[in-house]
Order: structure tokens, then sequence, then C-alpha cells
């Protein structure tokens, strides 16, 4: 272990990190970006669908390039077009120009994370380690990319996020200079190019159909906390953090000797049983999310780590078949947010309607004046046109009070009812999109039982 | 343990914490949540105690509504909102393609309508209702948006009407009387 360069293994490690961060790390900024660029909830999705899709396309390709051209240039260069394109989308003023500028971070960030794995091995001696390495690397990164996100949107703007890649993409790089070095003056390659063999197809199809259910797990939770119960970035930030909490507590539980199949199947369970919670959520209450996310955490810890043990168990190249775990991994988080997303914004919307449209019917139907009731129709007409689509905060529409005491406990009265009714609006909403999450994670136990030797 | 009982216990473990998790959620009223719904514009709703100046104004005004949105096919309540303010109506208009001709047209049969339960209800008198039929029937937009929003002026009106006539007012008028 002395031998080995630690400070190459953190910066390689760093790398997996920020990029596989990427795909999550701007989940919190959505909703500011969305107001920012003044676009929709359908178009800004594409901000995180387009980076998970180009990932998904390039990932497999990009690993048998790094394995050509030699995986330290390969990582070099990755990590250099990421940070550019970091920059990049960090100076958009449009949506088109910051999607473009996704898909190119998505290309320098496959290409880097593929020939990680293929320069890993080198470097820490044994490909079992490796394999670990990258692995806890990129679930870190994608545990911790949400709250990282959400604090620097509070604190500094949305556009930090993408900039304060870049001097890190770069820091990551460094070390690996010397080896591209290497590679370009010797034209030797870091590995033999060896037979690739088929990729294991069930563990990588669950694979994605696990990778869809987190997706909406975190995405849709996102929204639900932002643009439903009007919390702030910092706040649900706070919030989501339970669940990469949960997860790092679930990799400390994680049972050794149960076999893969096992643990994939529990975990599967545990998304859907969170899912499945989140979709039935009684109350607009933040504490209310806390015990589904402890579950979507453990059973994410359990699953990714078994399912990528499984595809990537005994198969050469490493980088290869990593490369096909990453596929799927990005292809699923795509095609959830593709499917989920038409689902959940026709819902909000129309919900938003009726929740409106019954809190008119309170106030309409109540007993203050007439001219109060007519004024307060007004006020909160306007109240929904100032927040532009988002479940509003409804209290400014009924302020001043009125000051007879009974127009005032009244108004109050229906201050309370029709607040209640939009969230209890935004809530239900989300209910479609978390149980086809739900579905999802159990549809994954399809190929997991099917995969009978996967155990290790 | 041997490992097939503890991958065995794992998954019934997690089995039973999804299962509980959701169950608890489903009892505390999870799924029992419907959204309000707002009632059908074009459906008749009876008025309620149609008894004293306020309470009649108020019923009109409802019924006006009802009968406007019907005509346009939203809801009453989503209408209530847009007659709030002039931006607000022109939003709703746009939102809706509907140009001033047709709101005009659909706030006068609400306000015919209006009329319309006023009779039925008790609250005008049959020999006043034709009239003031007649009447709403050729108000301009705005000022039928008025008689919707404080429809106590028209109804003032109908009372010096029949000042002259004072003895008659409660036989014709029996919801103004004072």
């Amino acid at each position: 272990m002395s031998s080995v360069p630690r400070p190459r293994v953190a910066a390689l490690a760093l790398a997996v990190g920020l990029v596989l961060a990427d795909s999550s790390i701007v989940v919190l900024a959505l909703p500011q970006i969305y107001r920012d660029l003044d676009t929709s909830v359908a178009g800004v999705t594409w901000v995180l669908v387009s980076f998970n899709l180009v990932m998904a396309l390039v990932a497999v390709p990009a690993a048998h390039l790094a394995r050509r051209v030699g995986p330290g240039r390969a990582t070099a260069v990755g990590l250099a077009v990421f940070a550019g394109a970091g920059i990049a989308c960090g100076l958009s003023s449009e949506l088109s120009t910051l999607i473009a500028a996704r898909c190119v971070q998505a290309l320098g960030g496959a290409a880097a994370v593929t020939a990680v794995l293929e320069l890993l091995p080198t470097t820490v001696g044994s490909e079992r380690r490796a394999v670990t390495i990258w692995a806890i690397a990129g679930a870190t990164g994608a545990a911790l990319g949400p709250a990282v996100g959400g604090l620097l949107t509070e604190l500094v703007s949305w556009q930090s996020i993408f900039l304060v890649q870049a001097p890190l993409a770069l820091v990551a790089g460094v070390p690996v200079l010397a080896v591209a070095r290497h590679e370009a003056a010797t034209g030797v390659l870091a590995t033999e190019l060896r037979r690739t063999g088929r990729p294991h197809l069930l563990a990588n199809v669950a694979l994605a159909m696990v990778s869809a259910a987190i997706a909406a797990a975190l995405f849709l939770l996102v929204l639900l906390l932002i643009e439903g119960w009007r919390l702030t970035p910092i706040g649900a930030a706070v919030v989501v953090s339970v669940t990469p909490l949960a997860a790092l507590l679930g990799a400390r539980l994680e049972p050794e000797a149960v076999s893969a199949r096992a643990r994939a199947a529990a975990g599967a369970i545990l998304i859907s049983g969170g899912l499945g919670a989140l979709a039935l959520l009684p109350k607009a209450e933040v504490a209310l999310t806390l015990p589904p996310q402890l579950l979507v955490g453990i059973g994410l810890s359990l699953v990714l780590s078994a399912l990528t043990e499984t595809a990537l168990s005994g198969r050469a190249p490493q980088a290869i078949h990593g490369g096909w775990t990453i596929s799927a991994r990005h292809a699923g988080v795509a095609i959830g947010l593709i499917a989920l997303t038409p689902l959940f914004t026709s819902d909000i919307a129309q919900q938003r309607r009726d929740a409106v449209d019954a809190g008119t019917a309170v106030v309409l139907d109540s007993r203050v004046s007439p001219l109060l009731k007519l004024d307060l129709s007004r006020r909160i007409d306007e109240r929904l046109e100032s927040e532009r689509g988002r479940v509003p905060t409804i209290g400014p529409a009924f302020e001043p009070l009125p000051e007879d005491p009974a127009d005032r406990a009244s108004v109050l009265r229906l201050r309370s009812e029709l607040q209640d009714q939009l969230d209890r609006g935004a809530t239900h909403a989300f209910s479609p999109s978390f149980g086809l999450g739900a579905l999802l994670g159990l549809l994954a136990l399809v190929p997991i039982g099917l995969a009978r030797r996967v155990d290790l | 343990m041997s490992a097939t009982r503890q991958a065995r216990a794992l998954v019934i473990s997690a089995l039973i914490a999804s299962l509980a998790l959701t169950g608890v959620y489903l009892a505390a009223g999870g799924a029992s949540y419907v959204p309000a719904k707002t009632q059908d514009p074009c459906k008749h709703r009876p008025w309620r105690n149609p008894q004293g100046i306020e309470e009649i104004v108020e019923q009109f005004s409802f019924s006006a509504l009802d009968g406007a949105a019907c005509e346009l096919g939203v809801s009453r309540e989503r209408l209530a909102r847009a007659l709030a303010t002039p931006r607000s109506r022109e939003r709703f208009m746009q939102r809706y393609g509907i140009d001033d001709t047709e709101l005009a047209r659909a706030l006068r049969a609400g306000l015919v309508r209006a009329v319309d339960d006023a009779e039925a209800a008790g609250a005008l008198s049959p020999l006043l209702a034709g009239p003031l039929r007649e009447t709403v029937r050729r108000v301009p937009a705005d000022q039928a948006i008025e008689l919707i929003h404080d429809a106590r002026a028209l109804l003032d009106n109908v009372q010096r009407f029949l000042e002259p006539a004072r003895g008659l007012l409660e036989q014709f008028l029996p919801g103004l009387s004072p």
C-alpha cells in the first residue's frame, strides 16, 4: 500500500465524484434556472436530461476510445472538456446554450470517468480495489451533488455550480498529466488491449430501472419541496440530505456475506417502499418525507453497489464494463425524467387550477361581505399571477386584514382553508409520479430475480 | 446464520419496512385526498334565504356569474377572479380566446339568468322581472360587470322607479322591503 500514489488516487476519485455529481447537482438549482431563463418546467428538465442522455450514449464509446488513445490522455482531455463546458454552462444566459454546454460537459465527463476505471487498477495495484474506489467515489459524488448544488444556488447563484467545477476538474487532471505525457512520449498504452466480453445485460437493465426510480425520488422530491411547499434551496438541500446520509448508513450496515442478488432485491424493495410512501403523503409536512427518504437511501446503497459489482465482476476490460454501468445508470435517469416530467407537469398545472378554483369557491361561499369577497378574488388572482405558475403563498392576498373582528376572523379562516387546498393539491399532484417511480423500482426485481448467476 | 438465511432475512426485512411505512401513510389518509370540486355553473343553484338587500345582491351576483360562466364554459370561480380588474379580464380573455363581443354576450346572459333566478326565488316580482330582463339584455359589458359586482344600484333604481307606488313595493319586491 505504501507504493500507492495517494495524490493520484485522490485526484482520480475526485474526477469520478465530480462527473457523477453532475447528473444530480443541478436538481436544486432547477427552479431558479426555470425562473431566471424564463422557461417551462418541462424545458428546464432538459438541463438534467441532456447531461444524462449524452452520458448514457457516449459512455461505452468513450471507454473504447480511452483504451485506444490511452486512459491518461483520455482522462486529461475529458476533464479539460468537462471544465471548459462547465464555464460555458455558468456563462449561459439562454436555455438552449445551457443545454448545449451540458451535452459537451457530458462528453468530457464520460471520457474521464470511464478512462479513470482503466487507470485505477494500475495505480492501486488491484482491479477489485480499483472498482471499489471507483464505485464509492461515484456514489459519494451522486449523493452529495444535490445538497452542494442547493447550497451554492442559495449562497451564490446557480451559475456558481458550474463555475466551481472548472478549477476542481483541473485540479483532478494535474496528476494525470504525467501519465498522459508518458503515453504521448512512448506511444505505449497503460493497459493492453484485450478482447471485450459481453456486458452483464440483466444487471445493467436492473441498474437502469433502479436509477430511473431514484431519479424520480430525487427530482420530484426537490420540486415538491421548492415549488410545492415553497422551501428555499438551502432548506430543500437540508431535507434531501437525508437520502445520502441514509445511503452512507446503509453502506456501513451492508452485510458482506449476503449475496449480491439478495442485496439488490432488498434495495429495490426499499426504494419502491420509500417512493410508495412519498406517493401517499397524508399531509404537506416536511417531516413526513424523512422516513421514505431513509428507505430510499438505504435501498440505494444496497442496490447500486450490488448491481455494479455484479456487472463488473470477472469481466474485462473494466473500463468498457464500467462504461456499460455508467450508460445504464444515466439512461435510467434520463428515461425516468422524460417519462415522469409530462405526467407531473400536467398534474401540477391541473391540481393548481382545481385548488385555486376550490379556494375561490370557499371565499365566494363564505359569510364575509360581498364586496370583501370580490376584493379577495381580485387579490388572489394578482397573487397567482405574481407567482408565475408556482404554488403560491396565499397569505399576502389577505392583507391588510379587515378591521371588523367578525370579518377578520372569517378572513383568517378563509386564508387557512385556501392555503390548505393549495398545499394538498400540490402534494397530490406528485403522487402519480412517485407511484410510477415505485413501480419502476418493483419492476427492477424482474431482471434481479432472473439473474440467478449474479452471486459473487 | 447461513448466508442463505441472512439473504432471506434481509429481503423480508426490506419488505416489512416498506409495507409498514406505506401502510402507516395509507392509514393516516394518504390516499384520501380528493381535490374539492367546484360546481357546474350550468346547473341551477337554489338561492339561500333571499331576504334582505345584502343577500339578494349577493345571490344576484352569483347567479349572474354562474350564467356567464356557463356560457363561456369556465367555472364561476375562474370568472369571478377574471372580472376582478381590467387586467385580469384581459388575461382571461387572452387565455381562453374570448373576444369583447363574446364576453359581453355571456355577461348579459348571466344577468338574464340572475333575474330569472331572483324571480323564481320570490325575491323579484314577475311584473318587474320582465322590464329588468329587457334592460340587462342591452347593457354594455363594463356596466354588466358593475352589475355583477354590485347589483345594488340596479335594484335601487327599480325601487326609485316604484317610489310613487310605494304601497305596492312590498308586493312587487318583497326582498327589498325595509
